[in-house]
Order: structure tokens, then C-alpha cells, then sequence
């Protein structure tokens, strides 16, 4: 259903904030032409103003608001809550703030302000003209969930599936129970007195009629997305199988291992706690002069000593209370706290199980039968007699929990556990969680502690599969699709994408060719590097920010500026700058986008294109990026334009990236000012033939050249990619050959100008 | 509609509306500090009173929370109401001495000094609890809180350590009419991997 657009522009007074600083009826005059609707209003924030939109949106048959006020960060929310219900949603209202961007950054007259506030509410308009928006989708998840892997947590989330009649599949290793509780101290030593419980729970589950077991099967392959998953399991007899489901749980535990041989280990006398409890299940409680060495600092993981030691102390709870004949002490670093309650510590105290600190300086060292510590208090290497040395275990995935979650696209880089949380954005940002995840692969923690990862993932799966029955499950408007006629499935989006939003086609023969809208964050990071064009962020495409950059920059002054500037960093560093009453140099023009990242280099080249004298990014912080390193990848983009400069002889400082911090606006101020100074000396790029040529070739080349584009997102930051862009491998090297094809595609694109349809591979 | 007047002016509301809505509406001024448009009101720090006039007998109500009706006479410019204003901008001034916003609001309605004691001459938090509601309300989250109770009551996040439910959008940082967050924030993201101060140099 396509409806003409017709936009509203609301102007507020904000009391005295912005009515005295700006001349509104100026700027009433000036939109009003520009506009289907315009309307100063004295507080459209407050009841009495949103009644006022409301009606004369409705009147006007308006689709497209456009507030200009203050800061949409804030705001913009009531605005959406608001008109929801007459069907302009979220992307079809924009905010222009005017009181922290213009009114009191500088001490211009209201007329100029009214002047500078023009130029940003048309780049609004001209954005809203091309915004394509799209109808609010639901998403539909019904149908199995499959819970995975061999985790004891697949238990408790199964119970609360099957509880809520979900059906449920569950792939695990083994399925007798007592097996299950033969082997559990494995995973987790020292949680002997939770067993009989534990095994009337896993027997219950296991009896729903909800359930269907998969036993000794793997998973091997997975495509779709939520709400549509194909998995396909290769059973024990080597045959396969493929089941649908709505919803997948990894239930994965981490692996406990011995340390090497400077520790003492021989896996007799000198064992890991796993290895005591099977030595005390097998041939009973030790007697003699047992010590728990809690290592973990020595093993450099000192984060996890203290889950280490409380599990040293529950198993040596439960040795003292088999056998009298049994001696314990745990021996610790004195840099870790005795995990211990006060009610905890009395009964420490009437078992006799001493705790002996030693000095971190000075590393123990394991001699047979002895262990040589220094004493904190006297500083004299001390000797502990022992008849066995029971070291902590030493924590990370194994083989097969690493398979399944590489599988189900959990590890997005290496680290020792899955805990990956990559996305900083807000909850109504993202479809759902990134992922079911529970267990100790997550993250090392206890028994308990997995059960209720267990239980809370199964609890929110109800939650999103009772959500999806009553049709309250939205999808985000604002996430990536794939145009599959432009798609050729290069993969480039997946490898940067670390919100594992890009999912893999069943009908492509598995390849990334879908994204999955409850999972992509709308960081668009990968729309701006696909190659094709083929990956657009819908309701804020690119083509919506060249429409927007484009009419900002056909205004610009000869020396004014435009800045785009990131909502995680520099748009609150500018808001924070009025909160402060810092001004800025006035010939700034703030445009508040997303993340730097999904700015398309095609986007930069057009503000220039269309006549801007300089461009500026203000990102975040590196390191700061709340969705995949876009700070690192506009880098990268804003150095292809200066390559590009060069090669036509423009000067490369146009164009700049810069961080920002929201609470030090006054950086911010020196950032804009600086480059402000800088332009207003380089001035104007000259308006001769040949410029303009050139400057179309680069958006041409920016846009079309699917070899430059392809050769920008090799070269972008992998999340896997440990450093800032500062120490890339061959770096020289690298740029070298860039600009060698760079020179080679713009001669190209310099001779074909005038059949920019030889670009356009689509 | 409901008809009321406010300062002997005849103004008109809808259902539903505030007081505050309604004399802001018709361009009357009246000073607020804890109020935001993007979060619903609570009426902690009572700058917004206004008398409310019945015959000889009358109260002072907030504003931004009180609920318009029909016929009632909505004074914000007396002596009484003043007198409240100048009290609790008094007392903000002992409360948070160290910020730059209290002191000018102070300052123009007179008041340039107070009679309270000043505990802590650093303290610029007048624990109004906008940032809670705005990172509850507009962001969804729950990242800052007012934690502890009576005199030793404060914003900051559990255990007053950087938290992981914070995603920094800062919103709190905006919207704090004392300008305390500036201190606080740090606190409650986490400082940054590569601060900017470093960068420079």
C-alpha cells in the first residue's frame, strides 16, 4: 500500500529555552512552503501539545512528524508512545534539536539562528520524503523449542518448557539419570549435597509428554531464524536428521582440566578437585593430611578462586563428615577473600578445616609430600605436610561445547568463555535476547547457579513464545534486510556483524543470505560494507542519510560544517555542551545518527558532492562502540575519501573522524572548533568543471564499485580482531595496494562518468 | 473540557491534564527542577507549588502533579507561594551547596544564602530521582537507583560499582537539573578503555 508522504513540522517554543533565541515565525515562513503542515507550539512535549499533533496529524493525514525541539535521545520515545496509535511509528518521527544545537551554542542574532535551524529541519524533510517505511511486523515463534548440549542446565529449562505444555526437543549425551549424577562432579566438584534433589528433578522432566529425547545425537548444521530454525542432528547410527523449531537453549558447561606439570600434577596424589571427588566416590574418603591448594591465581584466572574454594570447602565439609581420620586445610592466596557467611565460618570453625594464606609474592612450590609456602606474618618459608595435594581446575570450553556453539554462531571471538556480550543498545532495540545460553560455559559458576540460568532461559522462552501466541511480539523496525536479488552471498555482513543477526538461508544451500530481525541490533555497520548493496537497515537507509546529508550540504556556507555525530558519543556530547552552557562555533551543523558505523562511504562522498566545504564524525570512544567496532569502520571509510582527495587534489583534512566523550563536552567543544578553524581557512572546494567531475566520480566510485567496496570490508576490524586499527599487520603494505586499486577503479570511473549504469551492477 | 482560571485568567484543559501542563499551555511560568516531559511526574522537589484558592481557605498543591478541575483558582505568583519557594530553595542550597544550577535559581529568586547547615559542601545531588526514572521509563533499564535510605540516601548503581545493565546512552546525564551526574556517571558505566584526556596527549 503506497500513501503519499505528507509531513508535519512541529516547532516548539520550550518556554524561553528556544522562543526568545530564535525567530520562530521567520522559521515558520521559511517551512511552512516546505512542509504539508507546519505549527509553532509552545510545549509539544506536555499533554496539551501531543493533543495537538495528534489532531492536526489527523486532520492533515500527516505520516511523517517531524518535531523540532530539543534532544530526541530523550524524547522521542513519548512522541512514538503518542502517535502509535493513529500508525506513524518509529523511523516516521524525527527530532531536530534546536535548543541544545542551536539556540544556545553561540550568541548569534535569532534571526541567523532562524537561518541555521532552516538548513537542519529541510535536511529532515528531505530524509523523511525518501524514508520508505515499512508496516509494523510480529514475529511468530511457536512450534518446539530444542534444548542442546550436555549441560546439566538443559534439565531445569526443559521443567519449565514442558510446565507451560511447550514441546520440547532435547539433545543430550546420556539420559539415565543416575548417570547423569555419576558423572556431574566433572563439571561441578563439590555439590555432592544438592544430588538427590537434582535427580528427582532430572527424572520428572524426563517424563513429560512434552518431551522428546535425542540421545547421542550431534548437531551439525543449523539455518534459519527465530521462529523458523532448521537443525539437523546426525545420530549415533550415522544417519540424519532434520527438525524445525521456534526457539533454540544451549545448556553448555565448561570443561575442568588439570593444570601441567610445574604444579606438582600426576593425577594420583596430586590431583584436580574433580579428580579428588571420583578418587572419593571410587575408594572412599582419603585418610590422612588432605590440602586444597587454591591456585587459580597461579594459573593467572584469580577471578575464579573463589568459586575454586567454596567448592574445595563443600567437598572438604563432606570428607569431614565421613571420615574422622581425615585432616584438611585449604591453602590460599592472601589476596583472596575466604568465601565463607559468619554461619558458614562457625561451622568451618567446629569441623577443625583451617585456612593457611600465604604470600602471592612468593609462589608455593610442591615437593613431594611437602608444599613450601611464605608465611605472611614471620615472612619464613614454611613446609605443609600432605598425603594428597588437591589443585583447582583449570576452566574452559571443550572440544564438543565449542563445536555446538561455533554451530549455533555464539563465539564471535576468542574468548575462554561465552559470555560475548557485544551489543551495548537499549532492551526495545534488540527482538530478544542475543541468546539461551545457561551453564558454566557462560561463564564458570556453581551448581546452583547453572540451574537458574536453566530455569531463567526457559522462563523467558515461555515468556517470548506466550508473547508471539498473543501477536504482542514486535519486531524492531529498525534492523537489516537483504535485497536477494542483490545478494551474492559473500558473507562479508556475517564475518563483521557480531550481534549474530545474520542468519544463514535454507534455499541458498547455506549461505548468510537472511538476517534474523530479533537479533540484529540495527547497528548497520554491515549494510555500509556490503559490497552489493544489498543489505539495507530499513527505515533508516543509506539512501534516507544521502537525502539528508545531501540537502544539509546544498546549504552550507562556504565556510560552515557539517558534523554527523554518533548517539552513543558525540550527539550527547553536544546536548551535554547546552546542559553545561558551553557555546561552539555556530557554523557547525549537527546531524545525530545511529553509530558512525552505517555511514556509508557513498554518504560521505555525497555531502561533498553536493557542495559541503568539510565533513565531520564524531563517534564514540575506540573501544566504546555499543554495536560492532563502527568507529573502527568509518576509520576505514574516512580513509578511503582521503585517499580518493588526493588523487583529485583536494586537501585530505576535509574530511575527519573524532571521538567524543558525553561527559566532557568541553573536548567536544574544542573537537568542533578546531575543525571549524580548519576549514574556514581551507575554505570552499573551488566550483570549477573539473571539480565536480571528480567529486561525482568519488560518490560513483563510493557507491558502485563493487572492487573498492569489496576491498573496504576485507579490511574493516573482524570482532575476532583483538586491537584498534593502529596495529594492523602489514599495515603499509596494505594501504599501498589499496591505493594502488583505488587510483586503478577511479580512472576508470573518470572515463565511464557519463554511463554511471556501468557501475551499477544490481 | 474543564474550565479553571489560573492568576484570575480563564484557561480551558483537556482530561487528564496537570496544572503545570495547562499554565504552561497558556505561557504561564512556573519554576520546576525533578519535572521532565519525557518521564511522568513525581512530585519530589516541590519547587513547582502553587496555591490553590477557595473562598477564604487555600492550599498549596505541585503542580506538575495535580490533576486540573473544573472551577478551581490556580494562584502561582503570591506572597505564599513565594515564601514556600524561597524555603525550599533554602534548603536545596544546604543540601547541595556545589551546584552551579541551584545557586542561579536561587540567586533569582533571591535567595543567596541559607540558614540550614551544609553537611557535605561538595554534595550538588538533590536525590530528585529523574535519572532513575528516566533510565526506567524511556531506556527500560535499571542501571541507576536511589540506594540507601533517610540521611544517607544517594543515586548510584548496586553496590556503587560500574554496572553491565548500563548501556551509557547518557539520557541521565541530560536530564539531572543539578548537574550531579556529571560526577556519578563514571561510577555507573565504568570508566572508558581509552579516556579522551589520554588520547590527547
Amino acid at each position: 500500500m503506497m500513501t503519499d508522504t505528507k509531513i508535519g513540522v512541529f516547532l516548539c517554543k520550550c518556554g524561553n529555552e528556544i522562543a526568545p533565541m530564535i525567530d520562530l515565525p521567520r522559521l515558520y515562513s521559511t517551512i511552512q512552503p516546505e512542509a504539508d503542515y507546519c505549527e509553532i507550539l509552545s510545549y509539544p512535549c506536555l499533554q496539551p501539545g501531543l493533543e495537538k499533533i495528534l489532531s492536526a496529524a489527523a486532520a492533515n493525514r500527516l505520516n511523517r512528524i517531524i518535531i523540532a525541539g530539543c534532544e530526541g535521545r530523550t524524547m522521542l520515545k513519548k512522541f512514538e508512545t503518542a502517535l502509535e496509535p493513529i500508525d506513524i511509528l518509529k523511523g516516521q518521527i524525527d527530532m531536530v534539536n534546536l535548543r541544545s544545537h542551536v539556540a544556545s551554542v553561540s550568541d548569534k542574532s535569532p534571526l541567523e539562528k532562524a537561518g541555521k535551524a532552516a538548513k537542519l529541519i529541510l535536511a529532515s524533510i528531505a530524509e523523511m520524503r525518501v524514508l520508505k517505511a515499512t508496516e509494523q511486523k510480529r514475529a511468530d515463534i511457536d512450534g518446539p523449542v530444542v534444548v542442546l548440549g550436555d549441560g546439566i542446565s538443559s534439565f531445569p529449562a526443559v521443567q519449565k518448557l514442558t510446565e507451560s505444555r511447550i514441546k520440547c526437543i532435547l539433545s543430550v549425551p546420556e539420559t539415565d539419570p543416575d548417570n547423569i549424577i555419576r558423572n556431574l562432579h566433572l563439571s561441578y566438584p563439590g555439590e555432592r549435597s544438592h544430588y538427590d534433589r537434582l535427580k528427582t528433578m532430572i527424572k520428572d522432566t524426563l517424563e513429560s509428554e512434552y518431551l522428546t529425547v535425542f540421545e547421542h545425537s550431534r548437531l551439525t548444521a543449523l539455518v534459519g531464524v527465530t521462529g523458523n530454525y532448521t537443525l539437523t542432528f546426525t545420530h549415533r547410527n550415522g544417519q540424519n536428521e532434520t527438525v524445525k523449531a521456534g526457539a533454540i537453549i544451549a545448556a553448555l558447561d565448561a570443561e575442568l582440566s588439570p593444570p601441567g606439570p610445574e604444579f606438582g600434577y600426576d593425577g594420583a596424589s596430586v590431583l584436580i578437585q574433580s579428580e579428588m571427588e571420583e578418587h572419593i566416590s571410587q575408594n572412599g574418603t582419603p585418610k590422612g593430611q588432605v590440602v586444597f591448594w587454591i591456585s587459580d591465581y597461579e594459573y593467572g584466572t584469580p577471578e575464579h578462586a573463589g568459586l575454586s574454594a567454596k567448592n574445595a570447602w563443600s567437598m572438604a565439609m563432606h570428607m569431614k563428615a565421613c571420615s574422622s581420620e581425615t585432616n584438611i586445610m585449604i591453602f590460599h592466596n592472601e589476596k583472596m577473600a575466604v568465601p565463607l557467611t559468619g554461619s558458614e565460618r562457625a561451622v568451618n570453625r567446629k569441623a577443625g578445616i583451617a585456612w593457611i594464606p600465604y604470600d602471592n609474592a612468593v609462589r608455593p612450590s610442591v615437593q613431594d609430600g611437602y608444599i613450601t609456602f611464605c608465611n605472611l606474618r614471620d615472612h619464613v618459608e614454611h613446609e605443609l605436610a600432605w598425603d594428597f595435594l588437591v589443585l583447582s581446575p583449570k576452566r574452559g570450553i571443550s572440544g564438543e561445547a565449542k563445536t555446538t556453539a561455533r554451530i549455533l554462531g555464539l563465539i564471535h571471538r576468542e574468548t575462554p568463555f561465552l559470555t560475548g556480550h557485544h551489543a551495548k543498545v537499549r532492551p526495545e532495540m534488540i527482538g530478544r535476547e542475543e541468546t539461551y545460553l545457561a551453564g558454566s560455559a557462560r561463564y564458570p559458576c556453581d551448581l546452583q547457579e547453572a540451574l537458574n540460568q536453566g530455569r531463567k532461559a526457559g522462563i523467558r522462552n515461555v515468556e517470548m513464545i506466550d508473547k508471539s501466541k498473543a501477536a504482542q511480539l514486535l519486531v524492531p523496525r529498525i534492523v537489516c534486510v537483504v535485497d536477494p536479488h542483490k545478494c551474492v552471498a559473500c558473507g562479508q555482513c556475517q564475518e563483521l556483524c557480531d550481534c549474530g543477526g545474520i542468519g544463514i538461508e535454507m534455499s541458498s544451500g547455506g549461505l548468510p543470505r537472511i538476517v534474523d530481525p530479533m537479533l540484529c541490533t540495527g547497528g548497520g555497520t554491515c549494510a555500509a560494507a556490503c559490497p552489493y548493496g544489498a543489505l539495507v537497515l530499513q527505515n533508516n537507509s543509506t539512501d534516507q542519510k544521502e537525502a539528508r546529508i545531501g540537502s544539509l550540504s546544498r546549504q552550507m556556507e562556504p565556510d560552515e560544517v557539517v558534523a554527523m555525530a554518533c548517539v552513543w558519543g558525540g550527539l550527547p556530547a553536544a546536548d551535554n555542551a547546552h546542559r553545561r552552557k558551553l557555546t561552539y562555533d555556530a557554523r557547525t551543523h549537527i546531524l545525530g545518527i545511529p553509530c558512525v558505523g552505517q555511514i556509508d562511504p557513498a554518504v560521505m562522498a555525497k555531502a561533498f558532492l553536493e557542495g559541503a566545504p568539510g565533513l565531520l564524525l564524531i563517534g564514540c570512544l575506540p573501544e566504546e562502540c555499543h554495536h560492532s567496532y563502527g568507529i573502527d569502520h568509518a576509520w576505514n571509510r574516512v580513509n578511503l575519501i582521503k585517499k580518493l582527495f588526493e588523487l583529485c587534489g583536494f586537501d585530505r583534512r576535509r574530511i575527519a573522524i573524532a571521538h567524543a566523550d558525553m561527559n566532557k563536552p568541553e573536548e567536544f567543544v574544542k573537537t568542533v572548533d578546531s575543525f571549524n578553524a580548519l576549514i574556514a581557512a581551507l575554505g570552499p572546494i573551488p566550483k570549477t568543471q573539473a571539480n565536480l567531475d571528480n567529486l561525482a566520480s568519488i560518490y560513483q566510485l563510493c557507491k558502485y564499485n563493487t572492487r573498492i567496496r569489496t576491498l573496504l570490508s576485507v579490511a574493516l576490524r573482524r570482532p575476532w580482531e583483538k586491537t584498534y586499527r593502529g596495529d594492523q599487520r602489514h599495515a603499509l603494505e596494505f594501504d599501498r595496494d589499496f591505493t594502488a586499486a583505488i587510483e586503478e577503479e577511479f580512472d576508470f570511473a573518470e572515463s565511464a562518468l557519463n554511463e554511471p549504469a556501468y557501475y551499477r551492477y544490481a | 473540557m474543564i474550565t479553571f482560571t489560573i492568576n484570575d485568567q480563564k484557561v480551558t484543559a483537556g482530561k487528564g491534564w496537570t496544572v503545570l501542563e495547562t499554565a504552561r499551555e497558556y505561557g504561564i511560568e512556573i519554576p520546576t527542577l525533578c519535572h521532565h516531559p519525557a518521564v511522568k511526574p513525581s512530585g519530589a522537589c516541590r519547587l513547582c507549588m502553587v496555591e490553590l484558592k477557595d473562598g477564604d481557605w487555600s492550599k498549596l498543591v505541585a503542580s506538575c502533579i495535580y490533576p486540573v478541575a473544573e472551577g478551581i483558582n490556580i494562584y502561582t505568583e503570591t506572597p505564599r507561594v513565594h515564601n514556600v519557594r524561597r524555603w525550599i530553595l533554602e534548603m536545596l542550597l544546604a543540601s547541595c551547596p556545589a551546584s552551579p544550577e541551584i545557586s542561579a535559581l536561587a540567586e533569582a529568586h533571591g535567595v543567596i544564602s541559607t540558614r540550614f547547615k551544609i553537611h557535605d559542601p561538595s554534595q550538588n545531588c538533590m536525590i530528585c530521582g529523574l535519572c532513575q526514572r528516566i533510565c526506567e521509563e524511556v531506556v527500560g533499564l535499571s542501571a541507576i537507583a536511589v540506594v540507601d535510605r533517610g540521611v544517607h540516601k544517594k543515586v548510584g548503581s548496586p553496590f556503587m560499582r560500574p554496572t553491565d545493565v548500563c548501556v551509557a546512552c547518557g539520557c541521565c546525564l541530560t536530564v539531572c537539573p543539578t548537574g550531579a551526574m556529571q560526577n556519578i556517571f563514571d561510577t555507573v558505566r565504568g570508566e572508558p578503555k581509552m579516556p579522551l584526556t589520554q588520547l590527547a596527549m
